[in-house]
Formats: C-alpha cells, structure tokens, sequence
C-alpha cells in the first residue's frame, strides 16, 4: 500500500508549502494590504496636526500596532477557512501537522502584510534617528508583539463558530490593547496608576521600550525590566500554548 | 498495514451542550471496510453518518467505543492514521483566491509530496474532473459544482490509501457525477479505499460494494444494494393510484406505503398477476417496476422511526 508519508511526523511537516498556500491566497487580496493601514494612518495624521514633534513616536506605535493586528488577522483567516470553507478539515485530516498549519497560516500572513510595514519604516527613518541598537531592538519587540499576537489570534480563532460574531470581537480586543494603551502617544502621557498594565501588554510594552530607546519616554530600570520580562515571559508563553492548543482542536476540544 | 482499512466497535458519541440534554449522535456503531471497497454510509440528516467520518477522520474524538484505520488507533493515535488518509469535508470549499490548479498542487505540497509528482498528479485529477478549462481561474468565479469538482478532486489527487468523502456530489451536474464516479472507481482499482456519504440513492448504488443505513446513530442494516433491496420483502414495486382505500385493500400483498397521492406496494414476482387482477377489477391504475434502493432505504428507515 502507497502513502507518501509513511514516515515518522515532524511538527513542521508541510510548513513551507502550507504557508506558500497562505501567501498565495493573502496576495490575491490587495485591497486588504492597504487597508490594513487605515487604523494606523487615520492615527498618524491626528498625530501630525494636533502635535507633529509625536510623529516619531507614533510612527513606531504605528509598526508596533501593525504586528499586533497580524493576529487578527490570523484569527479572521483561521476562523474563515474553519467556519466558511471547513477547508482546515481537508488539510488537518491528513500528514500536514497542526503545529504547521497554524505557523504557516500565520507566517504567510507577516510576509504578505510586511509590505506596509516596510513603508512605516521608510517614513520613520526620515523622523527617528536610527540607530543599530534601535533597529534590533525595534526588529526584536516587532517579533515578540507578533508571535503573541499570531498566537491569540489563532487560539482565540477556535472558540466561536460565527464569523460576524468573530468579526465584532476580534476588532474590539485589537484595536482596544493596540490603540487605547501608551502605543501612538507617549507612555509617560497614560496615567501613571495603570502604567504597570501598560508595561505588561505586549504592544504597550514594546512601545514603552523603543520610546525609552528614542528617549522620548525615560523608564525607571524596573519598568524596562518589567516590560521586557512580560514580553518574551507572555511571548513564549502563548506561543507554546497556541502550539499545544493547535495540535489539542484538530479533534475537537 | 494488514486487516481491514477501517474497523469500529461499539464506536458511541455524544455531544454535550450548554443548557441543552446532551445529543447522542453514534449509539454503538460497528463496521468494518475492507482494502479496496466503496462503502456508502446512508441516513437520514442528522442521523450521525458525518460525525461517523469525523471520528474515523481523526478530527473527532468519540465518547467510547474504538475505532481503527489500517490497524492504527484513530482516537489515540491520530498521527499513525492522518497519512494513510484523505477527506472530503460536507460543505467544504476550495480557497476562493486560489486557481483549482493552485489548491490542488498546493495540497499536495502540504501532504509532501514532491513537486514533479504533485504536478503530474495535479494535472491528472484536473483532466479526469473536466476542470481543466477553469484550472486557471479563481475559485471565487466557479460555480458551485465546479468548486465541489475542484474538493474532490483535490483529494482524488492524494491517491490516499483510505478516503472519506462526505456528500461528494452535492451541487453537480449529472455528467460531473458520473465523472466523479468514474475516478472513485479508478483510485479503488488502484488499491485505495474509499467511505462516502451520499443522499443520491442512485450513487450509492451505481458506486458502492457495500451500505451500511444509519439512523439514531445506530447501524439499521448493511449489505450489497442487492441484499438491501431484497430485505423489504419483494423485488417489485406496484405503484397504485386513483381509488380510496388503497392501502387496506392491497396491504395482504405486502409492504404497503401511502404517501396520500399515491399507495406503493412491494411484492414479488409470484403475487403480481393477483394484485394486477385486483387492481383492474378495483379500477385503479397500477405501475409495476423493480424495488430501488430509495425503496428499500424508505422502508428499512421508516420502520425504524415508527417502532420508535
């Protein structure tokens, strides 16, 4: 008897061409690619007429944000594929591993959706002095407010069974932790009582880093501990429960 | 891999839900499918075919019972079962932004298989489902039939060694079905197996070596069409119309239904010039034909409803 994958599975087995499947199908929608910039842009010009000298900071709020609402749209999409084209059942009753359907989902996604991100840097180059440290630190926050948001995009993606329910929630939760917090302003401006919170969500968190980085926020050695610690603790955290969590729903938790 | 390509025992399902009895949707079900067959599993909605093929699929887990595919474990052991398997999903649509060449190459991929491989397999299953005029247009600008014929033939490719295809046909035309048919046929020849739903009586006869008719979550009967044809009492049909009280007056004969229009009466072939004789002194028309497996399924379910 034939079967191509008789061998022993690997959690990544069908990674790569799942997620060519995914920057596929994210491609064929550029409409989406632009709009996924309305948020942030409708933000940055409030900034830039109420108070232009905040354009710096907001413009890396505005990278930080667009990492965090790749998870809504990994939860759109796997809830999409899930509810609407039940599409996950052909691929997960089969050799494709879970762990590798979700990461590939979600790393089409950040390839497809880097191309405006990529124009935030370009514009921030232009009003943030950057320098090596700002880069890497920018690039290491980006990818920890990522994974933790891919993470609950995915995981929350599990737990409803209609999409317009979906579409109200998911929106909610990312657009309240992504724009309410100390993101597109500067953290000493959030009040000073729920500043600790702020440095424990992760787009809060990594933006109160790179202001401290520009120097427009200065942080305390405890509160950059703080937010550093929160970042990568909750980071991992949730990665490795959205991982756990992908392989526990392909029976139906 | 040795034995059957599928075997459950005593397989029990129910869903709990919030504020609600919980559901029993497989009350013990058993069977087994051998290397190579066409089995059609037969019911009523709901009667609990899907959330069978969802277990044997590997994306459901069962309340009890065991269930095994090429000796592997499905509810404890998923990762031995999801290789040697392919599944249509009820419902399921191919991604709206790919071409169906695309989606199938694609899956094919994500299976591991290799490229030259995947695109002599994707080229075949698109010429053998006529997709091959749309095989470069989007998904989203087919038509339902095409999106299914582009479903199933993305799992026709895998050329898996046990295939579980949930209402395979639904929305096609009658020629794509027959095409359909044809390539099930073709992979079983090849050595695959293949366990479908169907509510298309004619499909399940014209494709499966076996049936197995579900209802309540229970196995009400299982054999050849033939055997299940037989089990109503009579190989012919006399359909009867124009008189009242047709159902009494010809209910001796056999197995009567009365669906207020029409009386249909199974019979065999030893009674029928008796009931033509009755039927033509009662003046009322009378149409003789062969019990179909719609018949026999009618029955064999009805039954069933009313002893309950």
């Amino acid at each position: 008897m034939r079967t191509e994958a008789a061998r022993r599975p690997s959690p990544f087995r069908g990674f790569r061409a799942f997620f060519w499947t995914e920057v596929l199908v994210q491609a064929h929608e550029n409409l989406a690619m632009a709009t996924s910039m309305v948020v942030q842009g409708v933000l940055l010009v409030f900034v830039w007429i109420l108070d232009p000298s905040l354009i710096g900071v907001a413009l890396l709020g505005a990278i930080l944000f667009s990492m965090f609402t790749m998870g809504q749209r990994v939860l759109n999409e796997a809830a999409y594929i899930r509810i609407d084209h039940k599409a996950n059942d052909l691929y997960l009753a089969g050799p494709l591993a879970p762990e590798a359907y979700f990461l590939g989902m979600s790393v089409g996604i950040l390839v497809v959706y880097l191309s405006p991100v990529v124009i935030l840097w370009i514009l921030a180059a232009f009003v943030v002095h950057f320098t090596v440290v700002l880069v890497l630190l920018l690039l290491g926050v980006s990818a920890v407010v990522w994974i933790s948001a891919a993470s609950i995009g995915y995981v929350f993606s599990t737990f409803f069974r209609d999409n317009r329910a979906i579409w109200a929630y998911a929106s909610l939760f990312f657009n309240v932790f992504g724009v309410l917090p100390p993101v597109f302003y500067p953290f000493d401006r959030f009040p000073t009582a729920l500043q600790p919170v702020a440095l424990v969500m992760p787009p809060s968190a990594a933006a109160a880093l790179v202001q401290h980085a520009i120097g427009a926020t200065p942080l305390a050695p405890g509160q950059i501990a703080l937010a550093a610690t929160s970042l990568v603790v909750e980071a991992s955290a949730i990665f490795l429960f959205a991982i756990y969590w992908a392989r526990r729903t392909v029976q139906g938790a | 891999m040795t034995g059957e390509a599928l075997r459950s025992d005593a397989l029990r399902k129910v869903y709990a839900t919030r504020g609600a009895p919980p559901v029993e949707a497989l009350a013990g079900v058993s069977m087994e499918v051998r290397p190579g067959e066409r089995v059609a599993l037969l019911g009523r909605n709901g009667a609990g075919k899907t959330t069978f093929l969802r277990i044997a699929s590997t994306l459901l887990r069962p309340t009890s019972g065991t269930i095994e595919v090429f000796g592997h474990d499905a509810a404890r052991a998923p990762d031995k079962v999801r290789p040697y398997i392919a599944v249509v999903p009820q419902e399921g649509k191919p991604f709206f932004h790919l071409t169906p060449r695309e989606q199938i190459y694609t899956y094919l991929r994500a299976r591991g298989l290799g490229r030259e491989t995947a695109k002599a397999r994707t080229e075949e299953a698109l010429g053998r489902m006529g997709l091959l005029d749309f095989a470069d247009r989007l998904a989203i600008t087919l038509s339902g039939g095409q999106r299914q014929r582009t479903m199933v033939a993305t799992v026709v490719a895998t050329q898996a060694p046990l295939l579980f295809l949930d209402e395979p046909t639904i929305g096609m035309d009658p020629f794509a079905r027959r095409a359909v048919w044809e390539s099930f046929r073709t992979l079983t020849t090849r050595g695959s197996t293949i366990l479908l739903t169907t509510h298309y009586l004619d499909e399940a006869e014209a494709l499966s070596h076996r049936l197995y008719i579900i209802e309540s979550g229970r196995v009400l009967r299982s054999g050849t069409a033939e055997e299940l044809k037989r089990s109503v009492g009579g190989t012919l049909k006399v359909t009867l119309s124009g008189g009242n009280g047709l159902a009494e007056s010809f209910r001796s004969f056999g197995s009567v239904m009365d669906d207020g229009e029409q009386v249909t009466v199974i019979v065999n072939p030893e009674r029928l010039s008796e009931l033509m004789d009755l039927a033509l002194r009662s003046r009322v028309s009378a149409t003789v034909g062969p019990v179909t497996l719609e018949e026999a399924f009618l029955r064999v379910v009805g039954r069933s409803i009313n002893e309950d």
